[in-house]
């Protein structure tokens, strides 16, 4: 499907005036200070996301606001990594940019140098009734909101409605068990599924934490430190991923991010964790790609499954970085204010058709959700995200945990046999302890 | 003989002498040779030697990306022995090191005795031979990334379909081969270099030599022996240890093919560095984890220039 890009093309006075009859909250009609920041300058750090759209929109409220205000504004792009080296960069050097795109671990390795917007979080709060548990884990340290989020990108069960149907499973299952029952089916007709158990940055955390959680498993208690991974829950968790993994397409332990993407548009896999790329990629081609068609006509979205502890789901939460360095804060205020206003808000998250949902409870009700009903479940995943270092909050340890993939080969060591569930779990646990023991100095 | 001067005109004398140390320095070997190289040693001062000690330091402390941390001595280096991760890599780091490095001996060596005869378009296999050490590391990783991909390997629908094999190689699935996998990867690019490198030694030896032998009715494999061998080992031995000390330090091909996976099995220690360091905010630790290779490479770096200074005397 090819989106108007005039909807995309966002210009503030036309909103503004559009909002005359909003509420007169501050973030409904921003308020620019105007002349005040004539000649001032402020930097944005952003990657690129999968929508296209939302990062013209991105382009286009910096135009604006830097035409409304007077700054100058710059956004510069980054691919991949890039973009956190060059956070990091400008972490350590003071210098270089006032804002970035970054995610929730972020606001935790990088508390100390950034600036408390704990006004504008609760600003924005009221206006879009109040932010998820989440949002908050993402964004606060020590009770002040040192970032303020942008979104999740939620990861849903992309599943071909043909071949489970030619499996005899006629829906996808609502348990754990259901799963691995579905699974043997599928494999047994030659439609495996897949889960990522590769050092992929993205999947490989979104397909494996909500396992762990899911069966009551966590990593530490809530004071963030203390390893708790070495439980009968995390035991369970593994027993379950080393029994249902002989049923998978070989070669899930090698996936990148890129791989399962792959594997489902070649028909190869029936089914696997992912956003919704992999459909709004395969909707934007069906008109001309046969094959592409085929995808769409035949594949849905599903939720988790439900396990003994409950339904979980685990995505990266991109939050928006303001720096302590930064000689522009009333710049960077005026942007973030731009960015949660309701003339803007809304409009790029239904953009994004739930590429990336901002986590504001208000959002239920209002018109920001795609019309295509395969994109509908998206709107229950959004309330059932959990970070990763859960039971505690997203700290530097669970980012170090995370980065080293510590988790996703706790379960791959115990699928491929290399180690025994329980032994996969104790080797886990050590590994957990030795950096909450090396970073408690930090 | 005295020198008459105009007040205001420049002294001409004073202008003979200043040029005159100029030329002086200019002519004389030694400063001419420390006013060439100084611009090097500056550069290699700021960009190499500045940001090594910089390294040492934050190996030392508990720095991380947002806290300038403290002094901990060695407690980085003790500590990271405890991470089965961290010795599952220096394991790794070794044998990706010893294995690429005998490939690229042989087939580089061999290459290279190859490339020394004379044959047609000689020149232009010479300059096709260079093309994985010329083409961006990223870019040749991608094609072998596809060539090794779990479902749509090129090599496997070659096998499958050849009818020899029923299933393929799990090339980045299994632990051991996908180390195999990433070490195969390097040596490819490594080839070049030695064969190249080697050739060019080939070349310098005196072909009299070589008719000398064969009058003494040397055959070919003593001719290598005594003859090859001995002349080209100075030039093998210095590309053998370039190689080395570039294959230790790899990162950019494990990380472009496995991120260190599976399970740890191909993780290196400039990859694990990356991870710990720059991903994980945690620099004290990364920085140690990348200090780890100076001991191996000293090592090697100080032999070298030991052998260089023994041939240069003698």
């Amino acid at each position: 499907m090819t989106q108007d890009r005039s909807q995309a093309h966002v210009s503030r006075r036309k909103l503004l005036a559009g909002a005359a009859a909003a509420p007169a909250l501050s973030l409904a009609t921003p308020s620019i200070a105007q002349g005040t920041l004539k000649g001032t300058k402020l930097t944005i750090l952003a990657g690129q996301w999968y929508v296209p759209q939302t990062n013209t929109m991105l382009d286009q409220l910096a135009a604006d606001l830097a035409r409304d205000s007077g700054m100058e504004i710059r956004v510069e792009r980054f691919a991949g990594d890039e973009l956190m080296t060059k956070t990091a960069s400008v972490i350590g050097t003071g210098r270089g940019a006032d804002l970035a795109v970054g995610v929730e671990f972020d606001t935790y390795v990088y508390a100390a140098k950034l600036n408390d917007v704990t006004d504008l979080a609760d600003e924005v709060g009221k206006n879009y009734g109040g932010w998820m548990d989440a949002a908050k884990a993402a964004s606060m340290v020590g009770g002040r909101w040192k970032s303020l989020p942008i979104g999740q990108a939620p990861a849903a069960w992309n599943w071909r409605t043909d071949m489970f149907r030619a499996a005899g499973v006629d829906k996808f299952p609502d348990t754990f068990a259901g799963l691995l029952d579905a699974a043997k089916k599928l494999h047994a007709k030659g439609t495996p599924i897949g889960m990522t158990l590769g050092h992929a940055s993205g999947d490989g955390r979104s397909t494996n934490y909500p396992v762990l959680w899911a069966f009551g498993g966590k990593e530490f208690e809530a004071d963030g430190r203390t390893v708790a991974i070495n439980s009968p829950g995390t035991l369970a968790a593994v027993e379950w991923y080393k029994e249902i993994y002989q049923y998978f397409i070989p070669g899930t332990t090698a996936w990148l991010d890129p791989d399962n993407n792959q594997a489902f548009l070649a028909s190869k896999v029936s089914a696997t964790v992912n956003v919704n790329t992999i459909y709004l990629a395969s909707r934007a081609a069906a008109a001309t790609d046969a094959a592409r068609k085929n995808i769409v006509d035949n594949m849905d979205h599903a939720n988790w499954p439900s396990g003994p502890a409950g339904r979980f789901a685990n995505y990266n939460i991109n939050v928006w970085l303001p720096f302590a360095s930064s000689p522009n804060k009333a710049g960077q205020r005026e942007f973030l204010k731009a960015w949660y206003s309701r003339t803007f808000l809304p409009k790029w998250t239904k953009v994004g058709q739930s590429y990336f949902i901002p986590q504001l409870a208000g959002f239920d009700s209002e018109d920001v959700w795609p019309e295509d009903p395969k994109l509908k479940i998206f709107r229950d995943l959004n309330k059932i995200n959990r970070l990763p270092g859960y039971g505690g909050p997203p700290t530097p340890v669970a980012a170090e945990a995370v980065n080293k993939y510590i988790l996703v080969d706790m379960f791959a060591k115990a699928c491929t046999g290399q180690l025994t569930p329980r032994d996969a779990v104790a080797w886990a646990e050590k590994e957990y302890q030795q950096i909450a023991r090396r970073r408690s100095r930090t | 003989m005295g020198s008459s001067t105009t007040a205001g005109a420049p002294n001409r004398s004073t202008r003979t002498v200043r040029r005159s140390r100029l030329s002086d320095l200019v002519d004389s070997e030694r400063s001419l040779g420390y006013l060439l190289v100084a611009p090097v040693v500056l550069l290699l001062l700021v960009l190499v030697a500045y940001p090594f000690f910089v390294a040492i330091g934050y190996a030392l402390s508990d720095r991380t990306l947002a806290d300038p941390g403290v002094f901990v001595g060695l407690e980085n280096f003790v500590l990271l022995w405890e991470s089965s991760i961290y010795r599952q890599t220096v394991r790794n780091t070794f044998i990706f090191t010893a294995g690429s490095v005998a490939i690229r001996l042989v087939l580089g060596v061999g290459l290279a005795l190859l490339l020394n005869e004379s044959f047609r378009f000689r020149r232009a296999v010479r300059a096709a031979i260079l093309l994985p050490w010329i083409v961006p590391t990223v870019l040749g990783t991608m094609a072998w990334l596809w060539m090794f991909n779990p479902n749509f390997s090129v090599l496997n629908y070659i096998l499958v379909q050849s009818g020899l094999m029923e299933h393929g190689f799990n090339w980045l699935t299994d632990p051991d081969l996908a180390l195999f996998s990433v070490l195969l990867v390097n040596a490819w690019r490594g080839v070049p270099f030695m064969a190249i490198t080697v050739l060019a030694g080939l070349q310098a030896i005196p072909h009299d030599l070589y008719d000398a032998s064969a009058i003494d009715g040397a055959g070919k494999f003593q001719r290598f022996r005594y003859v090859t061998l001995p002349l080209v080992m100075p030039v093998l031995l210095t590309a053998l240890v370039l190689s080395i000390i570039w294959t230790f330090s790899d990162f950019g091909i494990v990380y472009g093919l496995t991120k260190g996976g599976p399970m740890n099995a191909t993780h290196v220690l400039a990859t694990l560095s990356y991870q710990t360091g720059l991903a994980s905010g945690n620099i004290g630790e990364g920085a140690a984890i990348s200090l780890t290779m100076l001991p191996v490479l000293l090592v090697l770096i100080i032999w070298q220039l030991r052998r260089i200074r023994r041939s240069t005397v003698a």
